[in-house]
């Protein structure tokens, strides 16, 4: 991998952890178009490169909500100390955080591997982009149709229920499909259980946090494993990169989505997806 | 109640040490080596803790989940 490349994939992550286009999937099928076939998916130094990318991501998350997280980590341990519950907002959301992390965590333990092997290609990838796609049309109609009907207020994070952050939970992981986006099915999850745009992409980001950080450092041993040839330069210089990516990516997205929706992203994961399967049937791209 | 939520913190603790050791292999990727393991135990003990919270918050009598 030339530093271009370590560089370009750093990017590449930090954006699209963030923007409900699927890192996963941009991970399998960027690099198949480029046709850069000098990177070896399954080598230990592209694993151990791809820990430290999700290690910057996940840090440029906590710097971006480190008020919130600070008055939810203070709320949840005065909770645990009183042993009763509140009605305290932050306190109220980080329950509904741990509640939707839960199915996430389990989930990811069990099914991350065989997943990855049965649709670790690009055809698989871009069927489940255009997947994604749809399920964000479908959701913002969706969302449209409930609004049409019962007119009204949209609900603060707060006020999930824990039945439903367990279900954005659930939702969340069918990101472990490679081509479904985290963010994005959480988000429709989130739109369809009354929250707006906003929140809906702030409960999103929060629930996202704990994960990518738990799988990184899960997989912080794969830095030491035999066989590993990871340049720390590389290594550093790609995690300050994706970190980078994904700050500006969340700044930008939590004002895109104050007025904004999830159709624009879905036209990209359809076309994108469509292209991406025609090429891998007529065999371009592997 | 709270006694369920005792057991599932021991069931889940225990489990954790059983993936540990490699004693059992249940929902592990046989591939995988002992990284996988660790990740189950890791998450084992997390939901053990997250059951004695749940006992926590059982012991109180205006304790509810709202």
């Amino acid at each position: 991998m030339t530093y271009l490349q370590a560089l370009a994939l750093a990017l590449l992550q930090g954006v699209s952890e963030l923007f409900p286009v699927s890192s996963l999937g941009h991970t399998i099928l960027v690099p198949a178009l480029l046709q850069w076939h000098n990177i070896d998916r399954a080598s230990a130094s592209f694993l151990a490169f791809v820990v430290v990318l999700h290690l910057g991501t996940a840090l440029a998350l906590i710097l971006y909500y480190r008020h919130e997280w600070y008055a939810i980590a203070r709320a949840l341990v005065a909770s645990v100390v009183r042993g009763r519950l509140s009605d305290d907002r932050e306190e109220r959301v980080g329950w509904r955080l741990v509640v939707g992390t839960i199915p996430v965590g389990i989930l990811g333990v069990i099914f991350e591997h065989p997943v990855r092997k049965l649709f670790g290609s690009p055809a698989p990838a871009a069927i489940f982009l255009v997947i994604n796609g749809l399920v964000m049309f479908a959701g913002e109609a969706l969302r449209r149709r409930q609004h049409r009907a019962a007119p009204g207020a949209y609900k603060p994070i707060e006020a999930l229920s824990y039945s439903q952050s367990l279900l954005i939970g659930v939702a969340q992981g069918f990101a472990l499909l490679p081509g479904i986006s985290r963010s994005g099915i959480s988000m429709v999850a989130g739109l369809l259980f009354d929250l707006d745009h906003e929140n809906a992409a702030r409960f999103s980001f929060l629930l996202a946090t704990p994960v990518i950080f738990a799988a990184g450092l899960l997989e912080v041993p794969k830095l030491f494993a035999p066989g590993t040839n990871l340049v720390l330069i590389e290594a550093i210089l790609g995690g300050i990169a994706a970190g980078i990516a994904a700050y500006l990516s969340v700044a930008f997205l939590m004002r895109y989505f104050r007025s904004n929706d999830l159709r624009p992203f879905g036209w990209y994961c359809v076309v994108m997806g469509a292209v991406s399967f025609v090429l891998a049937r007529k065999g371009v791209i592997s | 109640m709270r006694v369920i939520a005792f057991a599932a913190a021991i069931v889940f603790f225990v489990l954790g040490i059983l993936y540990g050791l490699g004693k059992i292999n249940f929902l592990t990727e046989s591939g995988a080596g002992h990284q996988h393991h660790i990740t189950h135990l890791v998450i084992c003990w997390v939901l053990a803790l997250l059951a004695l919270i749940w006992a926590r918050f059982q012991s109180s009598p205006s304790a509810s989940m709202r």
